[in-house]
This record gives structure tokens, C-alpha cells and sequence, in this order.
């Protein structure tokens, strides 16, 4: 009896051990982590598929969920642990520093360059510089890029005789209030502007838009600025849209996040929502209620000028641990081909990073607004390109989002924001 | 009790399974997470030895202070309720009845509902626009207004506490229901025949019989509070203002940006606090388990 155990608890540890082994088909696959809705990711199957009959490169998908915390959580966990999968990985650009500083991405250069496969050229040259490029090394690819966005309703700039989406946030605040007025008589719960004030990184991303070209966050030397009187009054105009003007609604900085922003504008309850420009396609979905009665503009700023859009979006990097390396790149070149991005940019929406994509006639008689947001991703503001970045960025979020909240004023949110900020960047900063 | 040498040694033998599985996956871990702590364990940063380091930074950190006082708050708050109303759904449950077994299995639907799902669930509760709590006050005609439930940091705190309640409440009625089936049924007999009233026999026979049980529902039930991570991580996302961070979402943040030596200190400082509270109970229960 006791033997028989000890038999079979050998055999089953010997299973154990031999099950990833087995199960690891020889030969050229490799591994590509995405994540996405169910619809996007049989998407991305097909477009696997064409790969592998191509190149005889087989990829397996590791499906990841949406959310990018959580996206982020699985490759941290796998790439600390030095693990060979995923080989090809999507990155937010506002982790990417964080991976690439830990020395986890394998630098391009070579097969993207002019040896290579060539496509580097046709990315947005500045956003490759600032955000794909880490110790003069490239190290990704953005293949889906983002900046926000003024969404706002043609049918009630109509009906109450307004010229056009404003320019700048007082023009945006007189507006509102103006047709805010006006709708509530028929439609208590319309709200004329929309955005994401929920304690997370969506919040830093509408700050730095309300901050425009006159504030926002930067660490050099490390050294934080983030106390300046720029942000400060870019703070209090985000507070008083919701405590004083009561323009914004009050679950801003509880509720709001992207989709919530996009379910409130599409269910016709306001006139401006700043978001992605994902929400595009779904505006105009059949049985959105603001279909054909939605417009882009650039953001609003506070003097006269250009207003600043928040770079957003997902970038593409090869692990250092990959044991597949040279297939990795080709299926980094194949992500970047201008056939792919022709085909992410009319299946799932993404704006392309090449910029030859945005001049593509089929691309632009599906997507027209694609045509405007080549200038604001040319102009789109990163956040600040450091490694702790999400520290920095946990801190910021707390503080703003107590002074929506009207807990602690904005001069106090900001200068309590500096102090701890700054702790972490003489933590951090060799 | 004298006990033979080999009998010891089969003993032993027997616990030796259970040891090394302990070991391996308890001891093991929080070891290692206490080393973890000691270094800075930086992902982009060489690793080096750093001492208390991490420790230091951890008093002087505003974020790190607030969310140990939302997390000893918040197990200050949801223990007791929970415990009481526990009892209270256990003594029902109790009482023989035709519906009793499909009211056990009723009962025990929140509890077998993942944590991440009932914040979903307390999601469409609360939520401003749609939820249900702001339909149901309009109906009753409570409000003109809906209410913004999780908009300032005491209604997010009591909404939580509210879920939390809601979800572990049947985990406690099940432990407790466990201990009154243990009580002799003779005793409650004797007890109306000396004409004890319900009040009399509920402190004289119940809560006695029942402090063992009670003893172990509490220890349960505070580890797990101070250990709470997926109702903030849902519902509140640690807001207002960072107001309703919990413990373990700080330290996850931390992790999740790479610092491993950081995130650990701050699990090493929760590990603390649950062993000292449940050493702090264990002697509390035992000095009252020697009481006549």
C-alpha cells in the first residue's frame, strides 16, 4: 500500500514537471499578448493567421483582459520572472518607460532600421522620439495612437445659434452654461460637459489637457514641478465646473471614466464630452442616440492658441527574455506593415502610428475624422518619461481628486502633490 | 501522558506533511516577502541591500499613513457589524422551519459570489445615473436629487462597510450556525423547565457555548477585513482623494510600478498587524475560556 503511494505520488510529480515541457511545441512560434474585447481578439486571431501563412511563423495569442492595470500586472509579473513568454507584447504608453528602464525590451534599432524591415520612418517621428526611444535606444512601436478630444453636439450648437465647438475654456464654460439653461427645461438630467474625474490615471490625462501649454508636470534633474499657478488654475476651473457652475455632474470624480463619459454623451445628456478618440465609431454606431449629430475639435485652452491633447495609446516591444527573437521582430514589422495598420484602423478603430496611413482614401471615407487627428497627434503631450512615472501619477491622481472632490483646495492639493511627488523622485532618481 | 518514543516519532511523522506544505507555502513566502522588504527591489534600479530603508520612507509617506487608518477603520467598522448581524441571521436560521434548508442555501448566495463580482453588483447600487439605491429613494420619494453615494470620504466609507457587510455576513451566520447546532438541545429543555426566558437562556447558555465559534468567526472575519482589496479596487478605486485605499491596494500600486521592496514593507506592516491582533484575541479568548 505504502509503495503503491509513493509510486504514484512520484509519477505525478514527474507529470508535473514534464506537462510545460511537452506542451511547448518545437519550432518557430512565439507568443503575443493582447487584450481587448472578445470581438477585437478574434480580430486579432485572423490577423494572425494571415501572419503564419506568410511567414510559417506560428503565434499563439495570450488573450489579456481589457483594463490596462491589469494588462500591466501580467506582464510585470512575467517579465520580473524572466519568463521567455509573451515574446510580443502591447505597452500603455504610460507604463512603457517603467518596462523599458527595467531593461525587459529588446532594443530594434537594427530590424526596424534600414537593415531591417525599414518601417521605423513612417511612424510619427516625434512621438517615436519620446516615447519609443529609452537610453537612445528604440525599444517599441506604436501601433495604436491616442489624444484626447472635444466631442461635442452639432444639433444643439444649432439650435442655440453657437458658431462652432469653442476654442477656449471660457468660451467652452459659456456655452455650456448657456445651453445647460436652455435643456434642463425638458431634460433635468443633462449636463452640457462630460469628462473623467475618477481617481485614476484618465484624470491625470484631463489635467494636463486643462492645464494646456501653460501647465502641467514635468521631472528633470529630479526635480517635480507641479505647483505652479497654471495648474493651480487649471485645478479650480476643473472644481468649480462641478461645484460652482454645476456644469459637469457631480459623480465626475466618483464615476467617471471613459465609458461612463461615453454612455452619458451618447445617451444624449450633454453637449461636450472630452474623451478618446475610440468613442468615435461608437457615436456613430446604429442605436447611438447622438448618431450624425456628433463633431470633433482639438481641446480648448486658456489664452488663445493651441490647446493640448494628452498622448495616449498602446505601443509594441519585444521581451529581452524571448527565446524566438528574430520571429518576434518580423511579427513586430508585420504589426507595422501599412497593410495592418490599414486593417486595425478600419476593424478595430485604432488610430494607425504611421502617418501614411492617415492620407489612405478607403481609411478616410470610413473614419472622416481621422483627417484632423493626424495635427493633434503630431502636437499630443506625453507624460513625463520617467520610470516611476505611476507613482508619481498615484500621488497626483489622490490630490486632484480630493480637490474635485472639495475635500482640500486646490492650492493645498497641489502643494501637498509637489511635496510627496518629489519625494518619490529623490527616492527613484539615481 | 507519557507517550513512548515511537509514538512521538509516528506523530511527528503524521504532522510532517502538513509541515513542510505550511513551510512551502506560508512560511516560505512571508519570508521572503520580509527579505524583500529590506532591499530596494526596484525593477529599473540596480537591487542592493537598503536596510530599513523602506520602513522609513513608509512613515514619513501621507498615502501610506491614510490608508492604514482607512484600513484599521474600516475593520473597526465591518467586523462588529457583521458579527452581530451574523448572529442574528444565525439564531433565525436556527429555529426549525419547513423553508430552513432553502434559506441556508439562500443565505449563503452572497458569499459564494466572488469579491470582484459583488463590487460590480454594489456598482449598479450605488452608481449615480442608474443605480439602484438613487431609483429607489426617487420612487419612495425620499430625494428630488439623486444622491452621489461614494462622493464624500464618509459615504464612501459607510457604502463600503455596507458591501463588505453584505457579502461575509453569511460567512459568520454559517460558523455560528455550525456552533448552536453544537449546543446540547437538553440545556435549552432544562432551562425552560427553571422557566429562564429567552433573554436569560440567550446570555446564560448560548453566548457562552457559543464564544469558542464567536472567537473564531472574529479572527476570521478581521484578518480578511484588513486584508481587503477588491471592493475599493472596483467600487471606489481608492477615492475621494485617496480616502478609501486600503493596505493592500497601496502596496499593489506599488508593485504594479515595480517597486517590489516598497509594496512588501507595506505588506510586512499588514502582516504584523493581523498576527498581533490575532495573538491579541487568542489570549483575550483564552483568559475568558478559564473563567468559571
Amino acid at each position: 500500500m505504502k509503495i503503491r503511494i509513493a509510486i504514484l505520488a512520484l509519477l505525478s510529480a514527474c507529470l508535473l514537471f514534464a506537462l510545460p515541457g511537452s506542451a511547448r511545441a518545437q519550432g518557430r512560434t512565439i507568443t503575443f499578448a493582447v487584450g481587448g474585447a472578445p470581438s477585437e481578439l478574434d480580430f486579432w486571431e485572423r490577423l494572425l493567421r494571415d501572419f503564419t501563412a506568410q511567414t510559417q511563423i506560428r503565434v499563439e495569442l495570450l488573450r489579456q483582459p481589457t483594463d490596462t492595470s491589469l494588462r500591466r500586472q501580467s506582464l510585470v509579473v512575467a517579465l520580473n520572472a524572466r519568463k521567455s513568454d509573451p515574446d510580443v507584447f502591447l505597452m500603455d504608453v504610460a507604463w512603457l518607460a517603467q518596462i523599458a528602464a527595467s531593461g525587459w525590451l529588446a532594443p530594434l534599432d537594427a530590424p526596424l532600421g534600414k537593415g531591417g524591415c525599414g518601417e521605423r520612418g513612417a511612424f510619427f517621428p516625434r512621438i517615436v522620439a519620446v516615447a519609443d526611444t529609452y537610453g537612445g535606444r528604440l525599444v517599441a512601436l506604436p501601433v495604436y495612437v491616442d489624444g484626447g478630444l472635444l466631442y461635442y453636439r452639432t444639433d444643439l450648437l444649432r439650435k442655440y445659434r453657437l458658431r462652432g465647438p469653442p476654442r477656449t475654456w471660457d468660451e467652452l464654460l459659456r456655452d455650456s452654461e448657456t445651453v445647460q439653461k436652455g435643456e434642463r427645461r425638458n431634460h433635468p438630467r443633462f449636463f452640457a460637459f462630460v469628462w473623467q474625474g475618477a481617481q485614476y490615471e484618465g484624470l491625470v490625462c484631463n489635467f494636463l489637457e486643462f492645464a494646456g501649454a501653460g501647465g502641467g508636470f514635468s521631472v528633470a534633474d529630479g526635480k517635480v514641478s507641479i505647483d505652479t499657478p497654471g495648474n493651480r488654475k487649471a485645478l479650480r476651473v476643473m472644481r468649480d465646473l462641478l461645484h460652482k457652475y454645476r456644469v459637469s455632474p457631480p459623480n465626475t470624480y466618483t464615476e467617471m471614466r471613459e465609458e461612463e463619459t461615453r454612455l452619458f454623451f451618447q445617451e444624449g445628456n450633454a453637449l461636450f464630452e472630452r474623451n478618446w478618440p475610440y468613442a468615435w465609431a461608437l457615436h456613430e454606431a446604429p442605436g447611438s442616440r447622438v448618431r450624425g449629430a456628433t463633431a470633433v475639435a482639438p481641446m480648448p485652452s486658456f489664452a488663445r492658441g493651441r490647446g493640448v491633447s494628452t498622448l495616449g495609446g498602446w505601443h509594441a516591444g519585444v521581451s529581452r527574455f524571448s527565446d524566438a527573437k528574430e520571429e518576434s521582430f518580423r511579427f513586430l514589422c508585420f504589426l507595422g506593415s501599412y497593410a495592418v495598420q490599414k486593417k486595425l484602423a478600419l476593424h478595430l478603430g485604432w488610430n494607425p502610428g504611421r502617418r501614411d496611413v492617415y492620407e489612405d482614401p478607403e481609411v478616410l471615407t470610413r473614419m472622416p475624422h481621422l483627417r484632423s487627428l493626424r495635427a493633434i497627434f503630431e502636437n499630443a503631450r506625453p507624460r513625463p518619461v520617467v520610470p516611476y512615472y505611476s507613482q508619481l501619477s498615484e500621488i497626483l491622481q489622490r490630490h486632484l481628486n480630493a480637490a474635485l472632490a472639495d475635500r482640500s483646495s486646490p492650492e493645498e492639493a497641489l502643494q501637498a502633490a509637489q511635496r510627496e511627488m518629489q519625494a518619490i523622485a529623490s527616492r527613484y532618481g539615481r | 501522558m507519557d507517550r513512548s518514543p515511537g509514538e512521538l516519532l509516528r506523530g511527528y511523522a503524521f504532522l510532517l506533511p502538513l509541515a513542510l506544505f505550511l513551510a512551502a507555502f506560508v512560511l516560505v513566502p512571508i519570508g521572503g516577502t520580509f527579505v524583500g522588504s529590506l532591499m530596494r527591489d526596484v525593477t529599473f534600479l540596480p537591487e542592493r541591500f537598503a536596510g530599513a530603508e523602506n520602513y522609513r520612507a513608509l512613515l514619513s509617506d501621507p498615502g501610506f499613513a491614510q490608508a492604514l487608518r482607512f484600513t484599521v477603520l474600516f475593520t473597526a467598522a465591518s467586523v462588529p457589524l457583521e458579527l452581530l448581524l451574523g448572529l442574528a441571521v444565525a439564531l433565525l436560521l436556527a429555529h426549525p422551519s419547513r423553508a430552513r434548508g432553502a434559506l441556508r442555501a439562500c443565505v449563503l448566495i452572497p458569499w459564494a459570489i466572488p469579491a470582484a463580482v459583488s463590487g460590480k453588483v454594489f456598482q449598479l447600487v450605488y452608481n449615480y445615473n442608474y443605480g439602484l439605491a438613487n431609483y429607489l429613494m426617487n420612487a419612495m420619494g425620499v430625494v428630488d436629487r439623486p444622491v452621489n453615494w461614494l462622493g464624500t470620504s464618509t459615504g464612501a466609507f459607510l457604502s463600503l462597510v455596507l458591501a463588505d457587510a453584505w457579502k461575509t455576513t453569511p460567512f459568520v451566520a454559517i460558523i455560528l450556525l455550525a456552533g448552536l447546532s453544537g449546543i446540547p438541545g437538553h440545556l435549552y429543555l432544562q432551562a425552560q423547565i427553571d422557566r429562564a426566558g429567552y433573554l436569560r437562556r440567550f446570555t446564560r447558555i448560548t453566548l457562552p457555548l457559543l464564544s469558542t465559534v464567536l472567537l473564531i468567526a472574529l479572527l476570521f472575519r478581521t484578518i480578511d477585513a484588513l486584508r481587503v482589496f477588491d471592493l475599493m479596487f472596483v467600487l471606489t478605486g481608492g477615492g475621494p482623494g485617496g480616502s478609501t485605499t486600503s493596505l493592500s491596494l497601496y502596496g499593489y500600486n506599488y508593485f504594479l510600478g515595480g517597486d517590489f521592496g516598497y509594496g512588501s514593507a507595506v505588506s510586512v506592516v499588514l502582516f504584523l498587524i493581523a498576527l498581533g491582533l490575532s495573538l491579541l484575541y487568542l489570549r483575550v479568548g483564552r483568559f475568558a475560556r478559564e473563567l468559571p
